[in-house]
């Protein structure tokens, strides 16, 4: 009979010192799962860049980014929070990720992915009395257009080129996925110019805390970004974190932090079908 | 940490919410939730809270469901600005309301 290290550990189930290695490696694998799914391909297009990261707040967490090149030269983004932390909000996270990649490719805006996400996760959130929030944008690096529908999730900032201002983007309704069934999201669409900047996040940021459990708040960021703003998106991303590590000054992470930028290029996209996104 | 004040007046239930509601304390207002007893009404009372996490809204969309089951009436009092827009943002309200409760 073959014998593997996974039966030797079964047959030493009784032994706390073997559980507990075996549940550090298992939730290692998870870790190492999770981070290759989410730090994946990033669309890379004309006339602007993307960029994403995230930080669990644990090995392992509930946040969730995603970019989905679409056939008609559109970049679909999403940018998720499951409800809690650790393991249980990581396997939902999966689940949503599963989610979107079908819906993304079958859907034709952010509100008809939502609604089918919505449709698609409603029974099994339910069960397991969960629920995520959602953002779901699409960008035309053609029009200049960001079309996105709204699922329970902080609005994206719009952080403008050519002006000292960060505000949120108009608001859209629509509630959480997997809180009430059959659940129809709108589209909002906003015309971006060169150098804009749009920066979706989860509340992990604003609501990191520090050692006399203050919070980073919203005014913070909205310094740290206008203070960021010529830089590219992966540079804004790497000094926002180091805004949030500085203040927090390594105080224990509470929650999940995740970021997403979307910015647009000085020069003008030339579209064509030999161009669209690819994923590098 | 969170304590809850529970205070039963004729068929109305009310729990005073002090302290967090997050990862570490649903449990505590599930349970408070799953042992309601038998009333027309649950009256949660939110002026004390300090914060309240994503786990903690799952703990009050919990109590929407159960107002169902349990055939209760659900109000939600004492919300701040910050918990308001966090409400408002997630959709609660939405779901609240299609369960016949209230905010008052």
């Amino acid at each position: 009979m073959y014998k593997d290290s996974a039966t030797f550990i079964h047959q030493n189930s009784h032994d706390p010192t073997v559980l507990d290695k075996t549940l550090k490696r298992e939730i290692k694998l998870a870790r190492n799962i999770q981070l290759q799914l989410l730090n994946g391909k990033t669309p890379v297009f004309e006339g602007g860049e993307v960029s994403g990261s995230s930080i669990p707040a644990r090995l392992i967490g509930g946040d969730y980014f995603d970019f989905y090149p679409l056939v008609n030269g559109k970049i679909r983004i999403v940018v998720g929070d499951v409800m809690g932390k650790g393991i249980p909000a990581a396997m939902l996270m999966i689940l949503t990720r599963g989610a979107f990649r079908s819906a993304a490719e079958t859907t034709k805006s952010p509100a008809d992915t939502l609604k089918s996400m919505n449709q698609a996760l409603y029974d099994d959130l339910r069960t397991l009395k969960s629920f995520v929030t959602l953002i779901c944008a699409d960008w035309d690096p053609k029009t200049y257009e960001l079309t996105y529908a709204n699922a329970g999730h902080t609005l994206p900032l719009y952080i403008k080129g050519k002006e000292k201002v960060v505000e949120e983007l108009p608001r859209v309704k629509g509630i959480m996925v997997g809180g009430l069934p059959n659940q129809v999201y709108h589209n909002q669409t906003v015309h971006l110019d060169k150098q804009d900047i749009i920066f979706f996040y989860t509340d992990g940021i604003i609501e990191a805390q520090n050692n006399s459990s203050e919070q980073y708040k919203l005014h913070r960021l909205i310094a740290a970004l206008l203070e960021n703003k010529q830089n590219s998106v992966s540079e804004i991303e790497k000094n926002i974190l180091a805004s949030i590590e500085d203040f927090t000054e390594g105080a224990p992470q509470r929650d999940d932090i995740t970021m997403v930028l979307l910015k647009i290029g000085e020069q003008e996209a030339e579209i064509s079908s030999l161009n669209s996104p690819v994923m590098k | 940490m969170l304590t809850i004040e529970k205070e039963v007046q004729n068929v109305t239930a009310i729990l005073k919410i002090k302290g967090l509601i997050d990862i570490t304390t649903t449990n505590i207002i599930d349970l408070y939730m799953e042992d309601i007893g038998n009333v027309e009404t649950v009256l949660i009372d939110f002026s004390s809270l300090e914060f309240i996490d994503s786990t903690g809204i799952g703990s009050i969309m919990n109590a929407i469901y159960l107002s169902k089951e349990k055939n209760f009436k659900l109000k939600l009092q004492g919300i701040d600005e910050i918990t308001n827009e966090v409400f408002e943002t997630v959709g609660l309200y939405d779901i609240l309301e299609a369960f016949d409760g209230e905010v008052i």
